[in-house]
């Protein structure tokens, strides 16, 4: 999980269209390779809508191989109602672009048959080859799409009941008559949006604070379904600083200092180069050989419910992410030399371990004299990937 | 930026953006959808997302205004063609008529009611059935549209006659009389054909002479617009008329009795508040000639307070609208006559008489711009919206709505140093008749003009 945080909506939603503009340049789409792009609808998203019309508009991106697919719309509100998602999409989008109308996809609330209308939804889905980066925004029990609390983590596309509270809220849009807002909606489900490649949630303002600090600090939980956000392999949360408010400060610098870190690093999302250029979309998936690492690597990530509930999912039909094991904390005298010497020290013993320190620091001016005056502990805590080693095996290692 | 992709089959449509609509009141930023084909405004979403087409071409305007076609309703005659004249040579008609469509829609008038003046029934029976509506094979490259003949006489008032001949003026007893006078068929419609309009819209005259006011309601019945003109009326029988079913004034305060205290004349209509007397008909549509010949800028800036959703910009043009200075002839039924055009006063040769006018319908609404203080989408509504409703082609004319005739004038703005100390100083905006679009095709262009200025 990343989370990206900026000083207030505009540079959040500026952050985020500029992502996607990077990512679809990076994709190279082309007719038969298309980018395929999720789309929310809502008030935090606009501002990201605006930045990618205006970017069209000044010939910085072009939409031409762009295939949308859309997460939810009202059932039996008429298509052109002006408060219908297909109006949200055409007013604030799809109207100011170059998007083809053939690459359009929104669930058709006013289908004949709704439980048909979901499934075919999932196929086109499927035949688009799945979607690239799902851009996502959430309600204020954060809900994904119209994935209210409660719903099903495995859920996939389909008829869905609106909270008394979402219809409460919307209701603003509809002369504030509870009468004439929608009661049902179609909607992609939890597991849909976990599939797509790459899920990035816009999150803005004081009110959404809880559910932001439900879904980053808290685990997976049906109630806030966006928490689901922490199975899949590349999330990313882009908020700003108002949504940061339930967050514990040491979650915002954490956040914040990652940033820096890959930034001066020059890279921010990890994503697989396949993923990154869309080349490797017609490409056969090659078996993949692991070194004798005994370290629980990602070998092909993949969103954990899928794999505890389908376990016969095909592996290749995700991305498969490079080997880079985790760090998993050993037993320092392994590596030592001459482990006879040090054989009592196995065992935690504070006494002894104080009296090495000691030694330590009687040393160090002998032998370290030329070096900064920082604390190799310091420095060592600084990398938050070591920090899960026990802190008295830290000490050791420095020691030693 | 062309953005539909060459292989694809061409549609006519053309998507106009980054520009300011004039959409009631307001100016709003918003794209608008055209189609060649079926010649309407589209309905843009529901295109896309049914038809799953996007428009040929995209037109960034800059910023500029897209109004409404101008409409029309008191012209007679322009660029040379007088509409009130019989030719030697009847077949030539028509083929003046359509060359001064093509003139016309230049100036931004895409529809136009063409209005012949007080004349014998010999005249009337061979121009009228030119004059009728025109636009109904919906060709962009036919120029301004007529939406039917205005006859504003002979059933005028001797009194009022301004330049009519009054010897032909008359007085109607009944239907019969101006079923004579103007040919049964160019203002009764075929029980045979019910749909086809007939060749007449609008029938000015004096509603206190002869039976005139009595036979309001028939006229009405026929789909006419009956407008009070050339009338000695008095506010009594200015308002019978309008209970009786007139819609319309034809050029308030020219060729009637002026506002006097104590009898307000056919002027007093417009003070009666419609809205206190339960079943009382709205008040009437009027036209202003804003020459600033005819009528005092304050005068029209009255007119407009009093009534603004009734408010119609005229220009009573004649034939030398658009022709350089000078003394033309100008044949009023069998007599010859000489009127002295001099920029934009045209009198009667040797006289003091003013003989119509020669301005422009966008020079008039700059004009009214500049005395008013009005914004220019009040201004635009008095050559748009409010003429297509005294017509009854709401709906179809006069709007950018979905679904109307995609009749456009797209509007650059120039700021104009305003002197005139007496109609208020300061900057004003003046409208500069960039396009003009007909039955969503382009027909002229300022900055790309081709052969005869039709593109």
């Amino acid at each position: 999980m990343r989370l990206i945080i900026r000083d207030d909506a505009a540079e959040a939603s500026s952050y985020v269209a500029n992502y996607i503009i990077d990512r679809i340049k990076h994709f190279n789409p082309s007719p038969a390779s298309p980018f395929v792009l999720g789309l929310p609808t809502g008030s935090s998203p606009l501002g990201v809508y605006r930045i990618l019309v205006e970017k069209y508009k000044a010939g910085v991106i072009s939409f031409e191989n762009v295939v949308t697919f859309n997460m939810d719309e009202y059932i039996g509100l008429p298509r052109d109602h002006p408060e219908s998602y297909h109006s949200f999409m055409w007013k604030h989008f799809f109207s100011h672009v170059n998007i083809h109308p053939n690459n359009v996809h929104i669930l058709n609330g006013n289908a004949a048959n709704l439980e048909a209308e979901c499934v075919e939804y999932e196929a086109k889905i499927k035949a688009a080859g799945g979607i690239d980066l799902f851009l996502a925004g959430i309600g204020e029990d954060g809900h994904i799409a119209f994935n209210e609390p409660g719903s099903s983590l495995a859920s996939r596309t389909r008829v869905k009941t609106l909270a008394y509270d979402t219809i409460l809220v919307n209701s603003r849009f509809f002369n504030n008559d509870l009468e004439q807002v929608p009661k049902m909606a179609l909607t992609v489900g939890v597991q849909t949006v976990l599939e797509a490649r790459e899920v990035v949630a816009i999150i803005l303002g004081a009110r959404k604070a809880l559910a932001l600090q439900r879904c980053i600090e808290q685990g997976v939980n049906h109630m806030w379904t966006l928490s689901s956000l922490q199975l899949h392999p590349h999330p990313m949360i882009v908020c700003d600083e108002d949504a940061t408010l339930e967050l514990q400060v040491k979650t915002v610098k954490y956040f914040k200092s990652i940033e820096q870190v890959a930034l001066a690093q020059g890279f921010e999302q990890i994503l697989p180069s396949k993923i990154r250029t869309g080349n490797g979309r017609a490409v056969a998936p090659q078996a993949i050989t692991i070194d004798q690492v005994q370290s629980p690597t990602i070998l092909a990530p993949q969103p954990t419910t899928s794999r505890l509930l389908r376990p016969v999912t095909p592996a290749a039909e995700y991305p498969v992410r490079s080997v880079s094991p985790d760090l998993i904390p050993d037993r320092m005298a392994s590596r030592l030399p001459d482990p006879e010497r040090f054989v009592r020290r196995l065992t935690p013993n504070p006494e002894q371990q104080q009296q090495a320190l000691e030694e330590h620091q009687e040393r160090k001016p002998k032998e370290n004299g030329v070096q900064n005056g920082v604390h190799p502990a310091a420095f060592v805590s600084s990398m938050p990937h070591v920090s899960s080693v026990p802190s008295a095996a830290r000490v050791r290692a420095v020691g030693a | 930026m062309p953005s539909a992709a060459p292989d694809r089959p061409a549609n006519g449509m053309t998507k106009l953006t980054n520009c300011r609509l004039v959409r009631g009141d307001s100016l709003v930023w918003e794209d608008i959808w055209v189609s060649s084909t079926t010649g309407k405004i589209l309905r843009s979403q529901a295109t896309f997302y049914d038809e799953l087409i996007l428009p040929d071409n995209t037109i960034d305007l800059g910023g500029r205004i897209v109004s409404p076609g101008m409409i029309e309703c008191q012209l007679n005659g322009a660029f040379g063609f007088n509409f009130s004249t019989l030719l030697d040579d009847m077949t030539q008609y028509p083929e003046n008529v359509r060359h001064l469509n093509h003139q016309l829609i230049q100036t931004g008038v895409t529809s136009y009611i063409p209005t012949v003046t007080s004349q014998t029934a010999d005249l009337y029976s061979q121009v009228l059935p030119y004059l009728g509506p025109s636009g109904k094979a919906r060709r962009a490259e036919d120029g301004a549209e007529s939406l039917g003949a205005h006859v504003e006489g002979p059933f005028l008032n001797p009194g009022k006659n301004g330049v009519h001949n009054k010897a032909v003026l008359c007085e109607a007893s009944s239907l019969s009389d101006l079923e004579d006078m103007y040919g049964r068929s160019n203002i009764t419609p075929d029980p045979s054909d019910p749909e086809r309009p007939t060749s007449v819209k609008m029938i000015t005259a004096a509603p206190e002479l002869g039976q005139m006011t009595s036979l309001i309601p028939a006229l009405v019945d026929r789909g006419l617009v009956f407008s009070i003109g050339h009338s000695e009326a008095t506010y009594e029988e200015a308002s019978a008329a309008v209970a009786a079913g007139a819609t319309m004034i034809t050029h308030l305060f020219n060729a009637m009795r002026p506002l006097h205290h104590r009898n307000p004349g056919i002027f007093g209509v417009l003070g009666v508040a419609a809205s206190s007397l339960p079943g009382f008909p709205p008040r009437p549509y009027f036209g202003i000639i804003a020459d600033g010949i005819h009528l005092h800028p304050t005068t029209i800036k009255i007119a407009w307070n009093a009534h603004p959703d009734g408010f119609i910009l005229v220009t009573d043009a004649m034939h030398m609208a658009g022709l350089p200075d000078g003394t033309y002839p100008w044949t009023n039924g069998q007599e010859e006559h000489f009127i002295t055009k001099k920029g934009a006063v045209l009198l009667l040769e040797g006289s003091d008489t003013i003989a119509g006018s020669s301005i422009t319908l966008i020079d008039c609404v700059n004009n009214f711009l500049k005395w008013s203080g009005a914004t220019i989408p009040q201004a635009l509504r008095a050559v748009t919206c409010t003429p297509a409703a005294m017509l009854g082609v709401q709906g179809t004319k006069g709007v950018l709505d979905f679904g109307a005739d995609a009749d456009l004038v797209i509007f650059s703005e120039a700021e104009e140093r305003n002197n005139d100390s007496a109609h208020g100083e300061g900057m004003s905006s003046k409208l500069v008749v960039d396009e003009v679009w007909k039955f969503g095709t382009k027909v002229y262009s300022r900055c790309e003009k081709g052969k005869d200025g039709i593109l």
